[in-house]
């Protein structure tokens, strides 16, 4: 993939038209003849470049997954999450509606075929949409403790009434 | 204001409560009460499908002989459960450094038989020899229940025929392939009496008459004759019954399922606090009102402005760069071409 935006981004410099440039693959050893031009007339672009692809690929290894959708304010704001579904959706909607800061909170995922997942919080004065979702995601982590240790007291209890 | 919150709260001022009626090698039963109902499903969801186990997923075929094909050999070797006790500690081979196999990410496993007496011979999982370093003695191995320490039957071979192949097991999720299913099935139930009518039973005279009661009816109050609806009341117990495919126990996959969750969260809580400056959260709203998100100057709209632009502005708090929004190919860009 980066390799494919680098030569994209290419013709772009040079001024011409990126689509007709890229649309017929016969015109590969062409374009090939460009890099070669670039390179020879100036190094200084070729540099940017090789440092943006760098970054790309740094990029993919690392992307983040939460971002704050446009049009938020400090007390209302929707939260898009990558890779995310109804297993967090639902779970974390639940408890931050717990929350007795929070006017409204829902979750969305508005397209199955889309590995996304909207939230939507809204508070009120007082506290931020974002600290109600970190405070939500915190929560969420205390109850998986309690289920967790229950979970495994009710283990031990079991054992304990079937081996006597 | 006062209506459902604290009612629920009241329920709930206990905390969860997890009540075990019955737990072996396969399966375990348990009640999980004064929970949300969204949790409980959370909780079902993760241990279908998100729970790491070992599988097979690379097989390289060097003799196949038998009436088989090689790629039905092989989707068959990939259902075989595999003991998965450590798996924790392995990675993922795409997260692995290695140069594609090493004890820290595969288990590899050979199988070889030929059918040299004069009857059909059978080969089962348990002629998978695990052949690789391991973390531990057990992980990889094929889990084998049956009585005679057979494990499933592969393939069948007519006298002369042979199979010789290596196979690579990989750490997975059965959200990319069931066959990583820690989980053969999960029993998920509430509400036995149906008084909170999520179910519209399908009946001929009397619905009460027709459809059996509910291993758990026992467990809760029948209602009352002439109970009117309670409109307000949530699913409050949920009964589970976990069944293990083999790989793991399943008590362990309850456990495991648990920390999948929190490990979600921790990852989320992680990348929200790392992007967080000096300023605080509050200076974090910059950017999705800044100006040049309205005005939507350059070509690319919506898109990279709100979190491209101005780089300590980005939505998170952290500088520019930091962000992949800020750094985006055409976020960088912009620099190069105006």
């Amino acid at each position: 993939m980066p390799r494919a935006k680098s030569k994209k981004e290419e013709p772009v410099e040079a001024g011409s038209d990126v689509v007709m440039e890229e649309a017929p693959p016969s015109h590969q050893p062409e374009s090939r003849d460009d890099m070669s031009v670039d390179q020879d007339e100036n190094d200084g672009p070729e540099d940017v470049e090789d440092e943006e692809v760098d970054e790309e690929e740094e990029e993919e290894e690392d992307v983040q997954r939460v971002r704050l959708l446009p049009g938020s304010t400090p007390t209302a704001a929707s939260f898009e999450f990558l890779n995310e579904g109804h297993t967090l959706g639902n779970a974390l909607r639940y408890i931050i509606m717990k929350n007795p800061d929070v006017e409204f909170c829902a979750y969305a995922i508005p397209h199955p075929s889309e590995a996304k997942m909207n939230v939507r919080i809204q508070t009120f004065e007082g506290t931020t949409a974002i600290q109600a979702l970190e405070k939500g995601l915190r929560d969420l982590q205390e109850l998986c403790d309690v289920v967790s240790d229950k979970f495994i007291d009710a283990k031990e209890k079991f054992a304990a009434s079937a081996s006597s | 204001m006062d209506y459902d919150p604290m009612v629920m709260d009241d329920a709930e001022a206990m905390g969860p409560v997890v009540k075990i009626s019955q737990a072996d090698s396969v399966r375990v039963k348990y009640q999980l009460s004064n929970a949300d109902i969204s949790f409980a499903n959370s909780l079902r969801r993760v241990m279908l499908a998100e729970i790491p186990t070992l599988a097979i997923d690379l097989v390289e075929i060097e003799e196949n002989s038998s009436v088989l094909a090689d790629e039905f050999i092989a989707h068959r070797l990939g259902l075989i459960p595999l003991n998965s006790e450590g798996v924790d500690s392995m990675f993922f081979s795409r997260d692995c450094d290695c140069d594609g196999t090493c004890e820290r990410c595969t288990v590899t496993l050979t199988l070889h038989a030929k059918c040299t007496g004069d009857e059909n011979m059978h080969v089962f999982a348990r002629d998978l020899v695990p052949t690789s370093e391991r973390i531990n003695s057990v992980l990889g191995n094929p889990i084998i229940t049956d009585a005679d320490g057979l494990g499933p039957l592969i393939l069948k071979l007519r006298p002369g025929q042979e199979v010789k192949l290596v196979c690579i097991a990989k750490k997975g999720i059965a959200k990319e392939h069931a066959k990583w299913a820690p989980s053969a099935a999960i029993g998920f139930e509430y509400d036995p009496h149906n008084k909170l009518h999520h179910l519209d039973l399908w009946y001929e005279q009397d619905p009460k008459a027709e459809w059996p009661p509910s291993e758990y009816a026992e467990w809760e109050e029948p209602p009352q004759e002439g109970e009117p609806f309670d409109y307000d009341a949530v699913p409050n117990r949920f009964y589970f019954n976990v069944e293990s495919a083999g790989s793991l126990p399943p008590d362990v996959i309850v456990s495991e399922g648990i920390k999948v969750i929190q490990q979600k969260l921790a990852g989320l809580i992680h990348e929200l606090s790392e992007g967080d400056g000096g300023d605080g959260m509050n200076g974090d709203y910059g950017g999705p009102r800044s100006p040049e998100y309205a005005t939507g100057a350059d070509g690319f709209g919506g898109y990279t402005t709100p979190f491209g632009n101005g780089g300590n502005q980005s939505s998170w708090g952290g500088a520019g760069g930091t962000t992949p929004y800020g750094t985006t190919p055409y976020g960088a860009g912009q620099s190069t071409w105006s």
